[in-house]
């Protein structure tokens, strides 16, 4: 057993029990640990968004550069977004709340225009593809198998979905064989979650065990 | 049916205890059940060791600490891959509380391998507006971070003399905790710019990528923990690396607390429908 003498460790340490204290019951020290966690991550994400965004691309070149680095055209292209920004500030002022309309609508615009067709090929015409269409499907037989069945789930749980006729005959047949894909879907998905939420317990354990305890490696 | 009634009313934090205590154990004395790698890490391992010394790998640190333990060994590991091989590793995010985290990787790895900054690993760093990034990094990279995370201009950088644009970069690794993340490099870096894309998740967000896995858009897949484990095994194995794998010493806490859970999923179940069938 070696005892860190780092003391960012031990504030570590400390502060991981008092979050793992709420595991016996709600108590000061847990809800301490909390609201220090949410402050520290609000106040670490917009200090590094200052100094790795706002002031290098916005801040320093419209402000502190001269025109002999940065050009006048360029000054006043970055005055959009500067306004723009500070349109989303207007949401606490009742009077000219509307105003944060605009960086709403150039965003929505920018961003539906940007993501629609890349969507459009990446998640639609792609995965119609591949739900059959696999690489390698006529090269063993296991991959085939496989490529049949994942076909078959897809085309039955969208019958789950399907509402416009009654789930009877054949349709109930497809609905009900959707739900059972849709349940291993969901056992795996959950069972992927369990696994996550014990990583991060072993992390932390081994965290307390080794860079504070000094017991494991 | 006393018994059932009991287990059905057991104490939580008994639970916690029990689960606290198999977890530990195996840390500080390991069982040895060992970790086999499956085809989708076998995958993303194949794609990057079959790449020509020289070349450059991208890596989006998309993950913040709390996700820390399930994806920094793939960080890690994919890194001391690529070094083994004389390939060098271009960083970048998504995620601005990822920056600190990838820092702490271009410190403390490459020197590992006896690799100097700038001429095999560079850090760009994180730029807000995620498809904006990825978009203007696949005309020039140079226009979205004209200097590293560290304030080097990149035409100082003498690796990045040769990569100019994504086309330059045979493959993406995006390391995941959500998103933005692995689906932005597919929708952009893939589909306009056709790059290779591996995926390192969170357990949590991986059954979601298996579709993308199963279309071919994913070169290779790292789920959680244990996929960390699987490629800190496969870089071991073929001698690239001798360092400690964290992912891997977690593995047989990992399977003693899935067993518990196991378990304690079947035992709850049947004292559920015991006690209700007496109760009916």
């Amino acid at each position: 057993m070696h005892l860190s003498n780092s003391i960012l460790t031990w504030i570590a340490a400390i502060l991981t029990i008092g979050i793992f204290s709420f595991l016996w019951k709600d108590n000061p020290f847990y809800k301490f640990c909390e609201h220090l966690f949410v402050g520290v991550s609000v106040g670490y994400s917009i200090s590094l968004t200052w100094y790795n965004a706002v002031y290098p691309d916005l801040f320093n070149p419209l402000f502190l550069q001269p025109f002999s680095a940065v050009s006048l055209g360029r000054k006043l292209l970055l005055v959009i977004p500067l306004i723009l920004g500070l349109c989303y500030f207007c949401r606490f002022i009742p009077k000219v709340s509307w105003l944060i309309r605009f960086p709403m609508a150039f965003v929505l615009g920018w961003a539906s225009g940007v993501a629609i067709p890349a969507y459009f090929q990446t998640n639609i015409l792609k995965q119609m593809q591949g739900t059959f269409l696999t690489p390698g499907i006529f090269s063993r037989w296991d991959v085939l198998l496989w490529a049949i069945i994942s076909f078959i789930g897809v085309i039955c749980s969208v019958f789950y979905f399907f509402f416009s006729k009654e789930h009877k005959g054949a349709l109930k047949v497809a609905s009900e064989t959707g739900i059972v894909f849709l349940m291993v879907g969901f056992g795996a998905s959950f069972g992927y979650t369990v696994m996550a939420r014990m990583s991060l317990l072993i992390g932390r354990f081994q965290f307390i065990l080794g860079d504070w305890l000094g017991v494991i490696k | 049916m006393k018994f059932f009634q009991y287990l059905l009313k057991i104490d939580r934090r008994i639970i916690y205890i029990v689960m606290g205590i198999l977890v530990m154990l195996p840390l500080i004395k390991p069982l040895g059940l060992g970790v086999t790698s499956g085809p989708r890490a076998t995958a993303l391992f194949d794609a990057i060791d079959a790449l020509p010394a020289g070349k450059t790998i991208l890596i989006s640190v998309d993950f913040d600490p709390s996700s820390m333990p399930e994806l920094y060994p793939m960080l890690a590991g994919v890194m001391r891959h690529a070094f083994a091989k004389d390939l060098k590793v271009l960083l970048c995010g998504l995620w601005v509380t990822g920056v600190g985290l990838a820092d702490k990787a271009v410190t403390e790895i490459p020197p590992e391998y006896g690799k100097k900054y700038g001429e095999d690993v560079v850090y760009l760093g994180w730029k807000a507006g995620v498809d904006a990034v990825i978009l203007g990094m696949g005309e020039n990279i140079k226009n979205v971070f004209p200097a590293d995370y560290q304030g080097h201009p990149l035409d100082s950088l003498p690796m990045m003399r040769e990569v100019q644009r994504l086309r330059d970069i045979p493959i993406a690794f995006a390391i995941s905790a959500g998103t933005p993340g692995y689906q932005d490099w597919l929708l952009f870096a893939q589909s306009r710019y056709g790059m290779k894309v591996g995926a390192g998740l969170t357990a949590v967000s991986a059954a979601d990528a298996y579709p993308y896995l199963q279309s071919g858009q994913l070169t290779g897949l790292l789920a959680g923990m244990k996929g960390g484990a699987e490629y800190e095994v496969m870089v071991q194995k073929k001698g690239y690396s001798r360092a400690y794998m964290p992912a891997v010493a977690a593995m047989d806490s990992q399977s003693l607390a899935h067993v518990v859970i196991m378990i304690l999923v079947i035992v709850g179940n049947i004292a559920y429908f015991a006690t209700r069938k007496r109760g009916a």
